[in-house]
């Protein structure tokens, strides 16, 4: 197999597929990985608030939770989510395939917020405990205090960290293809099934995943230079 | 106007202090010094409950501070079970209060082992004396050795910060009184009066920003209005930082070491801040390693070793004739 046919091979494959690759896989991916992010970062910055919390079985639960989900792999994760979440939430209604879709990005989510939850966590601890003090000094509460000096400050350490998570999702979320979500690797699984030119489809797919992360990290180091320049 | 009573604190095994009592008078100025660990911040912390005590109470202007600690109400230990116990196996009143003190006997001091009658002593006199630590503590202002400014807000938005947000929420918690009333009032015949707002979002803000340039132009920084802290000098930080506490008009100022992190030439212009403010008759707390000073402006000098005051006198004497053994040998090496 020359490189010259490998080339050839490819160029075919996407004047016929480009729009299963491209569009079909591209769009699952990046809507996997965007309600994953954006859900993930939500439960994971309560999470982190619910972990300074003075109530001890809600700081043990997330502690747990947080280290299970480091703990263990997240094929596994979501094996346990595509079996567990019909049995308690009703999706029944669903195709198959957004059944499996709902049940991943479940699975996502939490492995995701657990990740996101430490992120947040140590962004909050890297805030000058004195901020905190001068703050409760004045007479605010925890929760002015929280959201008006130490979260402001705070987001500068959590942005960037959050930036490389959304990058470690992306490529998370080809795990789903396990279980054939629509992504790019069940786009690959699908269309080397039907050209049985595995080679060049990994190519392509290898390709696009590159270029999404590759895209996405760069414009998280221009933001970042942006906030450094601004603080 | 400040009453520390019998204040314990305990860092895990560490005990670093171990019942301290002293009372700071309106208009009073106190110096407080000793050798580094001995555990001066956190008394003064304690003050402002910035540090929770072990055991013991804080009370200002007869409001209580801190959670009731019993072993400071005999009436309170007279109504537990271990009193009541060694009574009846017949030791005298008084004994038994003092033994239960002196061995610590009273078990885990808000459990139901003392029984109901306790635990309703205990009630009795926090809800009676209690204060919300926000409310208490808007009425004292902290001055950090290490400034401790905003560093997200702008001087001008450091100084106003605490006035806006807290007049804020007052208004937000009168309407949302007056909305009760009158949803109560529809089913009532006589109508309540609503709670009248003076007040609005504006004018609260536009006070608290012509206080604030009143007070930067006081320590001659009005043009630092609108620039960020990490843009200021060491001196101008913590001149700030004390008028961003006066803005709240407080009733008393607790310092702790507010000139150590200073460049030398610039200890002078905050120190002479701080000497206007007790010459206005500012109640103050501070702690310190300038001796001169102290001795300047202070009404009374405590010298804290080893977990105790171990002594309580005005400057001239302290200074002059120290007492404690200890208090000697430290004033032998600072000054
Ligand atoms: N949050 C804390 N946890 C554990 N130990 C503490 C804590 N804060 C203070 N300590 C310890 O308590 C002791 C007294 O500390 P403190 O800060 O009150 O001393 P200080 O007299 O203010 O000393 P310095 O002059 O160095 O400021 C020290 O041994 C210190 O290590
Ligand atoms: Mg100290």
């Amino acid at each position: 197999m020359s490189l010259v046919t490998i080339i050839e091979n490819i160029a075919k494959i996407m004047g016929r597929y480009w729009y299963v690759f491209l569009v079909k896989g591209v769009g699952y991916t990046l809507l996997l990985s965007i309600i994953v992010l954006v859900c993930g970062a939500i439960l994971g910055s309560i999470m982190a608030i619910g972990k300074g919390s003075k109530f001890a079985p809600l700081r043990w639960i997330i502690t747990a939770v947080v280290e299970v989900v480091r703990g263990t792999p997240s094929l596994l994760q979501l094996y346990i989510g595509y079996f567990f979440v019909p049995k308690l939430l009703n999706i029944e209604g669903l195709s198959a395939q957004m059944q499996a879709f709902v049940c991943c990005a479940i699975a996502l989510i939490i492995n995701s917020a657990a990740y996101v939850s430490e992120i947040v966590r140590s962004g909050i601890e890297a805030v000058d405990k004195g901020q905190t003090e001068a703050s409760r000094s004045l007479g605010l509460n925890s929760f002015t205090t929280m959201t008006k000096i130490i979260l402001p400050q705070a987001i500068k350490n959590i942005l960037p960290a959050l930036g490389n998570e959304f990058i470690v999702v992306i490529k998370e979320t080809s795990l789903a293809s396990t279980f054939f979500v629509g992504d790019l690797m069940t786009a690959y699984l699908e269309v080397k099934g039907a050209t049985y030119l595995s080679t060049e489809c990994l190519i392509i797919v290898g390709a696009i995943y590159f270029v999404l992360t590759f895209t996405l990290s760069k414009i998280m180091g221009v933001a970042e230079r942006k906030m450094k320049a601004h603080a | 106007m400040l009453n520390v009573n019998n204040i314990y604190k305990n860092f895990g095994d560490l005990k670093v202090l171990k019942g301290v009592s002293t009372e700071i008078k309106a208009g009073e100025v106190v110096s407080i010094i000793g050798a580094s660990g001995s555990g001066k911040s956190t008394l003064l912390r304690c003050m402002n409950l910035l540090e929770t005590p072990t055991f013991g109470e804080v009370w200002m202007e007869g409001k209580l501070l801190t959670p009731v600690d019993p072993y400071l109400h005999p009436e309170v230990i007279a109504c537990s079970n271990t009193y009541k116990k060694l009574v009846a196996e017949g030791m005298s009143s008084g004994d038994a209060i003092v033994k239960i003190k002196a061995e610590d006997l009273l078990n885990e001091k808000f459990s139901s082992a003392e029984g109901k009658e306790y635990r309703a002593a205990m009630k009795k006199i926090y809800d009676e004396n209690y204060i919300d630590i926000n409310v208490a503590r808007q009425k004292m202002g902290m001055v950090f050795q290490q400034f401790n400014l905003f560093n997200n807000l702008s001087v001008k938005e450091n100084i106003m910060f605490a006035p806006v947000s807290i007049g804020l929420a007052k208004i937000r918690k009168a309407k949302r009184k007056n909305l009760l009333i009158k949803l109560g009032n529809l089913f009532k015949k006589e109508k309540k009066e609503l709670i009248e707002i003076t007040e609005t979002k504006e004018s609260i803000k536009a006070e608290a920003e012509a206080k604030a340039m009143e007070l930067l132009r006081r320590i001659g920084l009005e043009e630092k209005a609108d620039v960020y802290p990490s843009t200021l000098s060491g001196g101008q930080k913590q001149r700030i930082a004390i008028i961003r506490a006066l803005a709240m008009n407080p009733e008393v100022m607790l310092f702790d070491e507010p000139t150590s992190a200073l460049d030398p030439e610039m200890i002078g212009e905050v120190l002479d801040l701080m000497k206007e403010l007790a010459n206005e008759g500012m109640t103050m707390v501070i702690v310190t390693h300038e001796m001169g000073f102290a001795r300047e402006v202070s009404d009374r000098v405590l010298f804290v070793d080893e977990g105790y005051i171990k002594e309580d006198r005005p400057p001239e004497e302290l200074f002059k004739s120290p007492e404690d053994p200890r208090l000697r040998d430290f004033l032998s090496k600072v000054l």
